[in-house]
């Protein structure tokens, strides 16, 4: 989590500043509106582990984000469990089905596009089996019932909401940057920059690729959890759609993917250049997604690095070293 | 220098600032405005009836506030908040955030059930109420909550009363119909319509002889329309979504598929004047059981003429919402205030029956309203008119279809 320049100091500050910023707002708008965020930015984060450290860019990470929000709600519904426990195992699954779709791709050695168009596949086969067996309600979706007390892991005050996520997506964050500087992160920098050199170090690629995936889809599952327990409400199109494999990607790609704070960033400055737009000119619908569209061809033509990247070319402290943000 | 200020200067002075200071608050007053906030999905895949619904309640406030506004507010205008839900449930909760900001005394949306459900739980903890222009979804008002008020029938409804009209229309004809296929998406709306079917039609002595799920979107529905044509069911019930139902009708006409009638409930494009403007023939006396004002009405008349001057499609979009606003305005009236709390208080009263859908006076119970019901439309000429029930019908019904050649 090392800042290598005066930019990227700023860039943090100013996150941090706006989110403090947001409890002494008293806008109940800017309030949920970054609640949102913050959900986003937990399954940004989850896809930077493969995505940005590993090389393995998925399409697919709605596959585990609704795999861990459907497991908690059919717990929670369909077998009268504790929101607490749904909470536990939502996670565990998102690790699983990780695991999983990992374990088979690698399996064939997939990777590249190939890898990216596999995701894709599980997350759709997954959205379409969630809408057609009873167990996942259907079409319908599931739908927990309303019972607000932290017993059931439903907080009807926002700003108790906002900090919590504020502290999970703290952790999270926390996690990946112990990830990025451990003897893990070192192998699965390594399989990104050239996964051939790795095996012939003698690292077992195939282990740390799933292992990666277990991990990001353990957050994956953590990020679908939380928009259950906050919406109470999901089916198949709102977590295996394919907007949430797209806002998954887009964060890290705008922030600094394989950083530990881009995703974060990336997710922040979009939603808020999205609801900017909005406000602004509250009679475009829809224009938000224009400018999501333009900023995203933007950053991939002149930020390579992500907005991270960028601040790093700010007052640099040391000449040619990576950017650590 | 000294100044002397006698009791008579004081007292004229005194006036003077007192009018000076009340002045603004008596301006304020007379262009008092009530904020009522639109919750509709104006982007994303359900954009076309998000952007209908929220021209409808448009329509509605412009013919509230032409008529002289909330009398009891001192004729304060009403001013809607339209927030976009972005066709996402997430997004529609946030929107709530968006009226409390703006001091929205109550909302109407938001097109799908999952929208509304969030948008109605998120607005619980504001204590705001929400009138359902569409959410058909049962579960909305099976969740206790005070601030919800579902304007417009169910699924259970809806499909109740379309068998129950399905079965005096067909012993009208003298049982003409006797076996039925049933063609539906395979998502959750299709499939669970599609298993009532075939629990209940055998029930009226209709046998199912072919049902063809489909998923969406499927362009081709050359082969669906040949099985429908080898199967020689009397009737077939669609259960798709607009651009499915518009190919499946092209594709039955192209492959001449003769049928006694075509019947769909909460049909994806039968009660769509877009439907009957581009597929003049192959439209023609396709039959749906679905919302629908009633067009006897000097109001609904009235709305016609605008939605047509705006050049907009008259949709029950457009319908369902100007009525919620209607119900929301009559809440209003009678509450003369925009406290969120005597709003709910003053809904759940409700019964009002000057709406210009065909419902009889407004009852809230459990937040649903239990004198809401779906009509039956039939599609005739480059109309769209309304056989069932009589005392609202705008056409006698055709059943069945009369044989082309």
């Amino acid at each position: 989590m090392r800042l290598n320049s005066v930019g990227q100091i700023a860039l943090v500050a100013a996150a941090i500043a706006y989110l403090l910023g947001v409890y002494f707002a008293s806008s109940p708008v800017w309030m949920g509106f970054t609640i949102n965020a913050l959900i986003v930015a937990v399954i940004a984060l989850s896809w930077n582990i493969t995505g940005g450290f590993g090389g393995l860019s998925s399409f697919g990470h709605a596959a585990m984000y609704g795999t861990g929000a459907y497991a908690s709600a059919i717990l929670q519904v369909k077998f009268g469990l504790n929101a607490w426990i749904g909470f536990g195992a939502g996670i565990l699954a998102g690790a699983a089905m990780g695991a999983f779709i990992g374990a088979l791709a690698f399996r064939y050695g997939l990777r590249g596009s190939y890898f990216a168009l596999v995701t894709l596949a599980f997350a759709e086969v997954l959205r379409i089996c969630a809408s057609s067996f009873e167990f996942t309600g259907g079409g319908s979706g599931l739908q927990l019932t309303l019972a607000p007390g932290i017993g059931n892991l439903q907080i009807n005050d926002r700003t108790v909401v906002y900090t919590a996520l504020l502290i999970v997506v703290a952790a999270v964050m926390a996690l990946t940057a112990l990830i990025k500087f451990s003897r893990f992160g070192a192998y699965l920098i390594a399989v990104r920059e050239n996964e051939d050199a790795a095996r012939a170090l003698g690292i077992d690629t195939y282990k740390i690729k799933v292992q990666a995936m277990a991990i990001s889809g353990a957050f994956g599952g953590l990020a679908g959890v939380l928009y259950l327990q906050l919406w109470l409400f999901i089916d198949s199109t709102v977590v295996y759609g394919s907007a949430v494999s797209v806002e998954a990607l887009i964060g890290p790609i705008i922030g600094g993917a394989g950083t530990v704070w881009g995703p974060l960033l990336g997710t922040l400055g979009l939603h808020l250049l999205g609801e900017g737009a909005k406000h602004l000119l509250p009679n475009a619908p829809g224009l938000n997604f224009v400018l999501y569209a333009i900023v995203l061809i933007c950053a991939l033509r002149f930020l390579p690095q992500g907005l991270v990247g960028l601040a790093g070319r700010v007052g640099p402290f040391k000449k040619k070293e990576n950017d650590n943000a | 220098m000294t100044f002397k200020i006698d009791r008579r200067d004081l007292l004229k002075a005194s006036g003077a600032i007192a009018a000076t200071l009340a002045a603004p608050s008596i301006l304020r007053a007379q262009a008092a405005t009530v904020k009522v906030g639109v919750i509709e999905p104006l982007t994303g895949n359900l954009a076309y009836n998000g952007t209908q619904s929220a021209a409808g309640a448009k329509f509605a406030a412009d013919a509230i506030n032409a008529a002289g506004g909330i009398k009891s507010m001192g004729g304060a205008k009403i001013e809607l908040v339209v927030v976009d839900a972005q066709s996402r449930p997430e997004a529609a909760a946030s929107a709530v955030d968006t009226l409390v900001q703006a001091g929205a005394c109550a909302f109407t949306g938001a097109t799908a059930s999952a929208l509304g459900l969030a948008s109605s739980q998120a607005a619980a903890k504001h204590n705001l109420a929400q009138v359902f222009s569409i959410g058909t979804a049962e579960t909305i008002v099976q969740r206790g909550l005070p601030n919800v008020f579902r304007f417009t029938p169910g699924v259970n409804k809806c499909t109740s009363v379309a068998l129950t009209n399905l079965k005096l229309l067909n012993e009208g004809s003298g049982n003409s119909v006797k076996t039925a296929a049933i063609v539906h998406e395979d998502g959750p709306f299709g499939s669970n319509m599609a298993k009532i079917m075939k629990e209940e039609l055998p029930k009226q002595g209709i046998e199912v002889v072919e049902t063809i799920s489909h998923p969406t979107p499927q362009r081709d529905f050359s082969n669906i329309a040949l099985r429908v044509k080898a199967s020689k069911a009397d009737i077939l019930i669609p259960s798709n979504y607009l651009n499915e139902y518009t190919l499946m009708a092209r594709a039955l006409n192209q492959q001449r598929v003769e049928l006694k009638a075509i019947y769909s409930i909460l049909g994806g494009a039968a009660s769509n004047i877009k439907f009957v403007r581009e597929n003049q023939e192959v439209a023609q006396y396709v039959m749906d059981c679905n919302h629908w004002y009633d067009p006897t009405k000097e109001e609904s008349k009235a709305l016609a003429a605008k939605v047509a001057d705006a050049k907009l499609d008259l949709t029950y979009d457009i319908m369902v919402s100007y009525a919620t606003i209607q119900v929301i305005a009559d809440a209003l009236e009678r509450a003369a205030s925009d406290d969120r709390q005597k709003m709910i208080e003053a809904l759940a009263a409700s019964t009002f029956d000057g709406s210009i859908m065909p419902y009889g006076p407004t009852k809230f119970v459990n937040g649903d309203n239990v004198n809401s019901q779906p009509v039956n439309t039939q599609i005739r000429g480059d109309k769209i008119e309304l056989v069932f029930p009589k005392e609202y019908a705008s056409a006698e019904a055709v059943f069945p279809i009369p044989a082309k050649n």
